[in-house]
This record gives structure tokens, sequence and C-alpha cells, in this order.
């Protein structure tokens, strides 16, 4: 596969890529930065790997972004117009602006169980797609989607060996999560599509929920049994978002607000609460 | 099971606007919101840099004021002496962090309550400096892993116990010191009412677990509450009147400690000598308090 980093050899005008990745508070788009920065430089470059702190909290969208290439560019700066997106949820699509200065012609690794071609920008973008909370929840066994989400990017770009992604997890993890990590990056490298994406004049509009809402925080959704709840309020009294009403004696979910915490479904006594995965098409 | 209606007691209005910013299940936004449904809107409040202050920044609608991590008492002061100064009748609360209590913000608490300034002081306690990445404070309990005590071939977690601050703040003569726990509103309740009426400086001590820093699934937040509760580990009690002590919670049993700290990432490491001294330490504890509980104590 031609790829920037292999042309870099001879064109030494392009002696570096650079990488934005955008994840959500818990689901280790630092880590994934940091591993990714390690493998590259287990096969002999130069990398960085740079973290976007801020009062980002669990759930939260975060952001953090990766250098490679000689030494003699690495800039200390954050990531501006980058040659690649990482997206390591799909809903984030619908809240944040992914595509913010990547190059024309870029690509955009993004965990969507939806194909590359159902997933749709205005401008020529190439897109590789994994279903990584899948992949990360019969791996490591909770929706953790960063490793996983690196096996796609070595399959979508060429940029790292397979082999190089698992020795680098092998630097930062142990055990049986190194284990069950190197799985979900094996497991996300041999499930990638990698498409050419259809280009659209016009975005299907999506209502854009208000700017405080946490619906793109969760990856589980509450959905109340009404027949199994009784109005006994203790949901409502635990709730972190106070994102519970109680609508004629029945528990009733907010759900711009819900972050997606599970307490009220662990809480409930007659267990009329469950989590359920959400889905990104109901999303839209 | 009976039909327990939780907010019951209090008819308030919600303040907490949605839409807040703390971590999916952070136990801080459920207790700020059950403090403000008691409080009321007649109420400045105040905090210090930690996670409390982001979950009350933008989603408590009242007017308030922040300062520098070391100076909750200083400003806690003069909030309320203002208010004094120019005859408002406000109620002043300060939710300030482990930190932000015990550790930097401990000596000019201590002089606020010597001096019995005219506030309430809630002590956020997750057990460590979460808002910048989970270091450890003096209200970590011993062995638990923390950013700065990592468990690793040399170290088995924290090293010391777990600062008695309630009781420090006991001997301050103050007229209200209390502990609660997320898990259990009523009791929160109830010690925000009662410290709502009183005059000078009253102090409760909440446990609020943090999913993200003691490593447990959030939904398990209110449920690791109750059980550090259950275990004796965060018993439940108040201190009225300068020294009156009384246990307002008392399980017929105390559970095994083993089963609170299983649930948290940061015991994970723990050997069965280790659980054997954080048991006795509770079953000792739980036995002191109770020879103590309706006496008064000598303070
Ligand atoms: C003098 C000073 N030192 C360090 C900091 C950085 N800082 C901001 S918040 C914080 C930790 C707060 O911890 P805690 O009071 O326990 O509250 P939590 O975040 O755990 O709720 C620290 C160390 C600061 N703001 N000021
Ligand atoms: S999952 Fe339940 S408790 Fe958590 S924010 Fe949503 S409604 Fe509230
Ligand atoms: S780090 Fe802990 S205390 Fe801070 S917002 Fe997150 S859950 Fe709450």
């Amino acid at each position: 596969m031609q790829t920037l980093l292999t042309t870099v050899s001879t064109l030494p005008e392009i002696i570096l890529i650079e990488i934005r990745f955008h994840g959500r508070g818990g689901q280790g788009a630092v880590t994934a930065s940091r591993v990714l920065a390690i493998a590259a430089f287990l096969e002999g470059h130069h990398s960085q790997s740079i973290p976007m702190y801020g009062t980002e909290r669990r759930g939260a969208p975060v952001t953090a972004f990766v250098r490679i290439g000689e030494k003699s560019r690495m800039i200390r700066s954050l990531v501006h117009e980058p040659d690649y997106v990482v997206v390591l949820d799909p809903l984030l699509r619908n809240t944040v602006n992914i595509t913010e200065g990547l190059k024309p012609g870029g690509t955009i690794i993004i965990n969507s169980a939806s194909p590359p071609e159902e997933i749709e920008f205005t401008s020529e973008y190439k897109v590789a797609t994994v279903d990584a909370t899948k992949v990360a929840l019969e791996t490591i066994g909770r929706p953790i989607t960063n490793t996983a989400i690196l096996g796609a990017f070595a399959k979508g770009t060429g940029e790292v060996k397979l082999e190089s992604l698992i020795e680098a997890v092998k630097t930062e993890m142990s055990g049986r999560m190194a284990d069950t990590n190197i799985k979900a990056v094996e497991k996300a490298y041999n499930s990638t599509i990698v498409g050419k994406n259809r280009v659209v004049k016009e975005l299907k509009k999506v209502a854009l929920p208000p700017a405080n809402s946490r619906a793109d925080w969760r990856t589980f959704r509450p959905i109340v049994d009404p027949a199994k709840c009784t109005g006994c309020q203790i949901c409502w009294t635990f709730c972190p978002e106070h994102s519970i009403n109680m609508m004629e004696r029945k528990s009733t979910i907010d759900y711009i607000y819900c972050k997606g915490c599970g307490v009220c479904a662990e809480e409930c006594p007659t267990k009329a609460i469950t989590m359920v995965m959400e889905s990104e098409k109901k999303e839209g | 099971m009976s039909k327990p209606t939780p907010f019951q007691r209090v008819e308030g209005e919600e303040i907490m606007a949605l839409g807040n910013s703390s971590c999916q299940g952070c136990g801080h936004a459920t207790l700020a919101r059950i403090t403000f449904k008691v409080l009321g809107k007649n109420t400045v409040y105040t905090s210090v840099p930690g996670c409390i202050w982001i979950a009350l920044q933008g989603s408590i609608p009242l007017y308030w004021r922040g300062t520098v991590f070391e100076g909750g008492g200083a400003l806690i002061s003069g909030i309320a002496n203002g208010l004094e100064a120019v005859g408002k009748e406000m109620i002043v609360v300060g939710f300030y962090g482990d930190g932000g209590t015990a550790d930097i913000g401990l000596q000019a608490m201590s002089a606020a309550a010597e001096r019995n300034e005219n506030v309430l002081w809630i002590c956020a306690d997750n057990e460590a400096y979460m808002n910048t990445g989970g270091q450890r404070s003096g209200l970590t309990p011993i062995y638990a892993s923390t950013t700065t005590t990592p468990v690793a071939s040399e170290s088995r977690g924290k090293k010391s116990n777990k600062k008695n601050v309630p009781f420090i703040m006991a001997a301050h003569n103050i007229p209200y010191v209390a502990t609660a726990s997320i898990a259990y509103p009523n009791d929160l309740i109830g010690k925000l009412q009662y410290a709502k009426e009183l005059k000078g400086f009253k102090y409760i001590h909440v446990q609020s677990p943090c999913p993200t820093g003691w490593g447990f699934d959030p939904a398990r937040t209110i449920k690791v509450a109750r059980l550090m509760v259950e275990s004796g580990i965060w018993p439940l009690y108040e201190v009225t009147g300068g020294n009156n002590f009384k246990l307002t919670y008392k399980p017929r049993e105390l559970k095994p400690v083993k089963e609170a700290l299983i649930l948290q990432g940061r015991f994970r490491h723990l050997d069965d000598s280790e659980y054997e001294y954080i048991q006795g330490q509770a079953v000792e504890r739980w036995r002191q308090l109770l020879n103590v509980d309706g006496k008064k104590l000598p303070l």
C-alpha cells in the first residue's frame, strides 16, 4: 500500500504525518495516542503523543494527537491540519466537527457498525469503519475502544504494522489486560472495512441538541419498563443528572441530559430499568 | 418492598440545572442536587478548585464565588461577614473537596470554625485529588492505590490512615458536626435541614464515591457508597451542641469490609492480612462509637 510514510523516504518534503483522535473520557483516546506513537517509534520513526488536557470527565468528548516523522519535523504544537482522524465513538460525529482541518483526501477511521458507504461527508475523504465497541465488548468485556480502533488504523492507513501495534500494547499494559487488548487490536484489524465514501452535497440535517446536552456521553441508554415500575422514585432520587421525571408515577427518562451512567438501573428494586447499547441509527 | 418516597420531606424545587459536567455516575452531582434542594434559593455558595466546583459550576444558578485551593475558609468567612454587615440573612454554604478541606484547606477552615463563623461547610469527600487525576490526600484510606501511591513491587498503596476530620472539627466545639453518605439521602436531608436552621459553624462530611478514581463501574456509585456505610468503614453520626454524640444509622450487623472494597479497583491488590487490618479497624471503630452513642464526648 502506498502510504504517506513510505513516500516519505523518497520525497524528503513529506516527512511528517499528523493524526487526531476523538473519543470520550473513559474510552482511552489518550492511551490510543500513546500506543500509536510507541508503535511508530518501534518502527524507527520519531513520534509524539499529545494529550489535550482540559476538564475532561468520564464520558465527555476528548481529543489527543499523534505526530510521526523525522526528528527535524517534530514541532511541539497541537495538530491543526491532520492527515488522519480517528474517531473512537460512533455518536461523536453528531456533535463534534470531526473533519475540522482534515487535509483534502485525508482518511477518517471511525468506530461504527455501518459500512463506509453509509458514512457521508460533503468533501472527499476516505473512510474506514470498524465496530470497535462490539470488538471491545467481545475481547475486553468493556466498551473501551482505544486498542480496537488502532487495529482499524493499521488496516485502514497502512502507516504502522499490526505487529508493531501489538508490541506497543505490551509496553503499555501487562498480564490479562495486555492479552485482551491485543485480541482487540487483531480482531478489529481483521474486521475493518476500508471504503471510498459517497460524497454528498448536503448532510441530512439532524436536529442539534442543546449545547449542554449529555446525549453523546452515553454508550448505554436506560430503558424503563412501565409495567415493572412501581413509582417508588428511587431512580429519581439517585440520578446524578436529575434526568428522570416521575410522570404519572412512572419513571420517565430525559435522553437529552442522561449520561448513561446506569445508576438508575442498578438501584431500581424491581429491575424495571435495563441498559441497552446506544444505536447510531436511532440517535440520528 | 414498601414504598419509600425519598425526597418526601423536601417540598423544595429542583435548583440544579440539567446538564452538569461531572463524570458519568459522579457522586458529587447527586450530593449537589440534594443539598440545594434542601437549602433553597436564599443561598450563596462558595467553592475551591476540585471536582465539586466542576459539578456546581454552571449548574447551580445562584450567586457564588470560588477562590484559590487553600482559601476556602477565608472566602466563606468573608462572604458571611459581608452579608451580616449589610443586614442580609442568607445561607452561606461552602463545598470543598477532601484536599480543600483536610489538607491545604485545613488551617483556614479551622480558623473559621474557631471564630464560629455562621456558615455551612460541606466536605465532598472522594478520598483523593480527583480533579487533577487522583493523587492521594490526607483523606485517602490506607492501602488505596492512587497515582502518587501506586501499587508496585515496593508499594502497597497509601501507607497511612485516613485523617479523622469530623472529630477534628468536633474538637472545635462548634454547634454541629455530622458525617453523611449520598447513599442515605434521607439521613443527609435531615442533617442539612438541621444545619440550615442553626447559627454558627456547621460541618457536614459527605462520602461521595468517585467511579473514575476509585475504579468501579459508574452504575455502582450508590451501591459502593452504601456498602462503605454498611461495613462500618464510613459510619453515619452527628455531634450536636458541641459534644453530644449520636449514631444516626446503626446497621444491625456490619457487613464484611471485603464486600465494599472488592468492588473498587483501588483495592484490587489487597491480600488477606490487609483485608484483616481494615476489617479490624472497622470493627474496633464501630465498637468505640457504640460506646459513646447517646453520650457526651470528652471534648
Ligand atoms: C495551591 C494549589 N495547588 C494545586 C492546585 C491544583 N489543583 C486543582 S484542583 C486540585 C485537587 C482538588 O482535590 P480535592 O480538594 O480533593 O477535590 P476533588 O477534586 O477530589 O473533588 C489541585 C491539586 C491548585 N489549584 N492550587
Ligand atoms: S443512566 Fe439513569 S441515573 Fe444515569 S444519568 Fe441516565 S437516567 Fe440518570
Ligand atoms: S473524577 Fe471523580 S469526583 Fe471528579 S467528576 Fe469524575 S467521578 Fe466525580
